[in-house]
């Protein structure tokens, strides 16, 4: 089903998959959260991502995790035994954490799905030695790619690839950067946001470009804020922002702001994808460095005069959680004010948080 | 080094502090030798290598306390490249194995309060929250920890590590070297040992850099010959575990395995596994097990509930039930083979890639059937521990497997290896009791 948004229509994504589909193209499910999208479309493969999804009955994914492994791994297990991804082609299972890891090993090793699982191994560093690395890794996964499908695409199909992608990227930045003055709310805003973990890149900048070509002058109400977690799930933290008077002004969300990344430099297709990839900005599943996460919330509360920081949290997500003490006592050393809401896939937001969220807005306003 | 710190150093760790401790360990010795010391039943004495064990640790403690002005300090992973440290005259520290001495010391609990009164989450490793809560200012049981010069950070035993270092990194300000080491969910791949390889010469570059001095090849040289000697004796040290009875339990081995852990590449830690394993081949040969009556012989997977060992040795050993080896303490063994002092980076490229932790669940499922055979297995105990999701993920299949290919009975255990807050007494003693029915005893 597509959506409309003001005077913009997104595609649902099972119609994003369906017409993918129905023109010949491959499906590639894609787990959280750094990949080399462009490698996949480059063998014309639509990677449609899947972070969780929420609400779903994790029984059958309980009988191979436990109940500390993060939800949206037990979610996307659940959804995998249930036929959820029974039309996609492949699995792709990035290395973001520990759960993920466990995910991929156990679905090569135990589960077996009936379509072939590619793990794949995003360095958390950006010296020489890990752009070697990725550079032999995503070779590796092109090599699997060439096996799997037959295909071989050219340089030149790779670099149209890259650059669909660095497209997509900087309108979803450009996006990200103008929410101000967007005529939709939050929830609105975010169905387009959102929208790049399953549209076909070139379609993704139709709807982005829709959206921005609304923009208006004034700017929209409510006190500006950082949303800063993994994914803002339930989607009810943007009613809860709303009903409280605030709006979401910067992005520091895994799916999304921490995805932004910048063209890459460099005369061969592999290289600039490499060079992309290792230059977005800071992310705690890919290790970084305390003070530089810092200094880019700090940039991002700077640029959109965010009065405060919401950090959405969810439960059993060590990569965020082993931050945000820190975190927090610097942003207060520089007067930012921030608030941790834990919440979780497979909860509906509890009131507490509500209240929480009413009572922050009313300490930074 | 500064002169005052190095005199400090001298008088009170090899003057005062190695007196002391080498007459404790006489004392306790000799307590050891006489009549009436051992009262429990079931279990048999400990080994009288174990005063000589409790030195070591201490004296390790001991000269990190006065380690700062002395020399550098590093605080390292446990399943960190540590050699190239420890040739550069590092004193390198185990912020897990401190964690697991506050969690047998049962100060563990209030660290882990501590460092959550800091904001630090329930849902991050215990073993994280301790060394939190020691550098937040709590109360450890060694007294005090030296302050890192350089951190090392090795991804080969979980993720995890490098969030948590990089929170030390933050707090003391200094350095952190990383060494990533790709998952391996099938063999490794010429790109990965490459990887590895690269980021060992780049931290030996910071090393050299932070220590103001060079690494000599032939210190490098030693540093792994005696890294693989200690490696080696620790692996003949568990394959005792196979004999009938048993001379040595996995509750020993949780304890002994502190010097392979924390102590690689030093001569007194070779010294020390060789006098280990002179004792448990006079065991052997005089038929001496671990128990006074082995009926039943059991593995463990995981890190151990490091609260809770006495009390459940004391459970199994009541019925008679051996626990012979651990997936953990193995993995400092399994590797030894691999290490090659002619070759030391690129050998330590190969050996750091492949731990336990860092290779697939499949993987691990081999090792325990094959440990299963070689120890000749009646059961396993699998503990869900949930502070280390890269132990504990796929234990579920693992456990479906060993139960329905093997018919090896096979319980999984909710615990937490150093957060007493989550582990029931009860709850888990009734389902160990119900385990040792399947057992038959």
């Amino acid at each position: 089903m597509s959506e409309s948004i003001g005077k913009i229509t997104v595609p649902g994504r099972k119609q994003a998959i369906q017409s993918y589909k129905a023109r010949g193209g491959k499906l590639a499910a894609v787990f959280p959260i750094h990949y080399p999208r462009a490698l996949l479309r480059s063998f014309d493969i639509l990677p449609v991502e899947v972070w969780g999804p929420p609400g779903i009955d994790m029984g059958l994914g309980d009988a191979h995790l436990q109940a500390y492994t993060c939800s949206i791994v037990r979610a996307g297990l659940s959804f995998l035994l249930q036929g959820g991804l029974d039309p996609v082609d492949m699995i792709v299972v990035p290395h973001a954490c520990d759960s993920l890891q466990g995910l991929g090993s156990i679905l090569l090793d135990f589960v077996k799905p009936s379509m072939p699982v590619l793990p794949f191994v995003l360095p958390r560093d950006s010296g020489e030695p890990a752009r070697r690395f990725l550079a032999a890794e995503i070779s590796h996964v092109r090599d699997e790619l060439c096996s799997l499908t037959g295909k071989n695409p050219t340089p030149e199909e790779f670099d149209a690839a890259i650059s669909g992608e660095e497209d997509a990227d900087g309108a979803l930045a450009e996006l990200l950067s103008r929410t101000a003055h967007l005529p939709v709310g939050d929830r609105e805003l975010y169905r387009v946001v959102r929208s790049r973990e399953y549209l076909p890149a070139e379609e993704f900048v139709k709807a982005a470009r829709g959206l921005l070509a609304l923009e208006i002058e004034e700017m929209r109400p409510g006190i500006p804020l950082v949303l800063s977690g993994i994914v803002p799930e339930p989607w009810e933290i943007f009613d809860a922002i709303a009903t409280a008077g605030g709006r979401v002004a910067g992005d520091d969300l895994c799916g999304s702001g921490r995805r932004l990344y910048p063209r890459g430099r460099g005369d061969e297709p592999l290289t600039r994808l490499v060079d992309g990839l290792l230059s977005g900005p800071p992310d705690s599943t890919l290790g970084s460095a305390v003070d530089v996460r810092l200094a880019h919330l700090l940039d991002l509360v700077g640029r959109h005069e965010a009065r405060g920081i919401v950090f959405y949290s969810m439960k059993f997500c060590e990569p965020e959680k082993f931050y945000l003490p820190q975190l927090q006592k610097g942003l207060e050393q520089e007067g930012v004010r921030s608030v941790v809401i834990e919440s979780d896939l497979d909860r509906s937001m509890p009131d507490q948080a509500l209240t929480r969220i009413e009572a922050f807005l009313e300490s930074v306003t | 080094m500064n002169l005052l710190g190095s005199l400090n150093y001298h008088l009170k760790v090899n003057l005062l502090g190695k007196a002391y401790l080498r007459f404790d360990r006489m004392r306790l010795s000799w307590r050891m030798r006489r009549a009436g010391f051992w009262k429990e039943e079931q279990l048999a004495p400990p080994l009288f290598t174990s005063p000589r064990l409790k030195e070591l640790i201490s004296s390790h403690y001991l000269k990190g306390r006065y380690a700062n002005g002395r020399g550098p300090v590093a605080w390292v992973t446990s399943g960190g490249p540590v050699e190239f440290l420890t040739a550069l005259g590092y004193y390198v520290l185990y912020p897990e194995n401190h964690g697991a001495v506050c969690g047998i010391r049962r100060s563990a609990e209030g660290l882990c309060i501590k460092a959550e009164s800091h904001g630090f989450s329930r849902d991050i490793c215990s073993y994280a929250r301790t060394d939190f809560g020691a550098m937040l200012g709590g109360k450890t049981p060694v007294g005090r920890l030296p302050r890192p010069d350089l951190l090392l950070c090795c991804s080969n035993i979980c993720q995890t590590v490098l969030l948590w270092y990089r929170v030390l990194a933050h707090h003391f300000k200094v350095p952190l070297i990383l060494v990533e080491t790709p998952f391996l969910y099938r063999e490794a791949l010429p790109h990965q040992v490459d990887y590895v390889k690269r980021q060992l010469d780049a931290g030996v570059e910071l090393a050299e850099k932070v220590a103001g001095r060079s690494l000599a090849p032939s210190s490098l040289d030693r540093v792994v010959r005696r890294s693989k000697e200690a490696s080696m004796l620790w692996a003949e040290i568990m394959s005792c575990g196979k004999q009938r009875p048993s001379p040595i339990t996995a509750f020993d081995e949780f304890i002994h395995m502190a010097p392979i852990v924390e102590m690689r590449g030093e001569q007194f830690t070779v010294d020390y596994y060789r006098a280990l394993l002179a004792e448990l081949k006079g065991r052997i040969e005089r038929g001496v097990g671990a128990l006074a009556s082995e009926k039943k012989r059991i593995l463990w997977d995981n890190l151990p509930i490091w609260y809770r060992m006495k009390r459940l040795s004391r459970l199994l050993a009541g019925r008679g039930v051996a626990m012979v080896a651990s997936t953990y303490t193995n993995a400092w063994g399994e590797l030894a083979e691999m290490m090659d002092s002619s070759r030391p980076l690129e050998s330590a490229a190969r050996v750091y890639l492949h731990p336990i932790l860092n290779r697939g669940t499949g993987h691990k499922l081999e090792t325990i059937k094959n440990m299963a055979k070689e120890y000749q297995a009646d059961g396993i105990i699998l503990h869900s521990d949930r502070s280390c999701k890269p132990y504990s993920v796929g234990q579920m299949d693992q456990r479906e497997k060993l139960a329905g290919e093997m018919g090896l009975p096979a319980l999984l255990l909710e615990a937490d290896h150093n957060d007493p807050r989550v582990y029931s007494d009860e709850q888990a003693e009734n389902r160990l009791e119900a385990f040792m029915e399947v057992l038959g005893v």
